[in-house]
């Protein structure tokens, strides 16, 4: 086991455990929540694993979970938006908190991997993945009222 | 009219390059077939942005 596996490791468990309780318990502002932060967890972790396992293609399975996990989050937004809007969801600093720990899981790997073609497709990643949590958690807390028709 | 013919055309160019760049660093290895095929796929995918941007902004 290196670093890299145990540094994953620490982030599914302990972040997906708490993902999975939040999706599974509580209101529905939390859930939702919850479910957004999932994939802000799991791409890292899939980064890492790529990583550790010493296989750049795998990087694939992170690039498309960070380009399809936050669709997923702007469909529950678009179909739970009555809901939402009654009761909205708040999650600044947690969201804050997930893009912080995707850009430094990026960052370090990017010192890994030294200046190459690879590097540039794990700040594509990164980029995708913040960028797209960001505006997932920006649409369920309500912030594009037009969209939700 | 010819100055929005320009403008289009540089559009479809700008997207054509950036996704042409996209492509080149997703894929496994870097050859003349990659290139070929990365230059195909990035002129229809700047076919449908230009056309996916028009018809959001109303001219």
């Amino acid at each position: 086991m290196n670093g890299w596996l145990l540094t994953a490791g620490v982030v599914l468990a302990a972040g997906g455990a708490a993902a999975l309780l939040g999706v599974a318990t509580g209101p529905l502002r939390r859930r939702v929540v919850a479910q957004n932060l999932l994939t802000a967890l799991a791409c890292p972790g899939l980064l890492l694993l790529a990583q550790a396992y010493d296989r750049p293609s795998y990087v694939d399975v992170a690039l498309v979970l960070a380009l399809l996990g936050p669709v997923g989050t702007l469909v529950f937004a678009r179909l739970l938006a009555d809901e939402l809007a009654a009761d909205p969801p708040r999650a600044r600093t947690l969201t804050w908190a997930a893009a912080g720990l995707g850009a430094a899981v990026v960052v370090v790997l990017c010192a890994a991997v030294g200046p190459s073609r690879a590097m540039v497709k794990l700040l594509v990643t990164g980029a995708l993945l913040i960028v797209g949590n960001v505006i997932a958690s920006h649409a369920l807390s309500g912030g594009f009222p037009g969209e939700s028709r | 009219m010819r100055r929005r013919t320009v403008l289009a055309l540089a559009e479809f160019l700008i997207w054509w390059a950036a996704l042409l760049a996209l492509w080149l660093v997703l894929v496994s290895a870097v050859d003349t077939l990659e290139l070929a095929v990365g230059a195909g796929a990035a002129g229809l995918g700047a076919l449908a942005a230009t056309a996916a941007r028009r018809a959001v902004t109303a001219p």
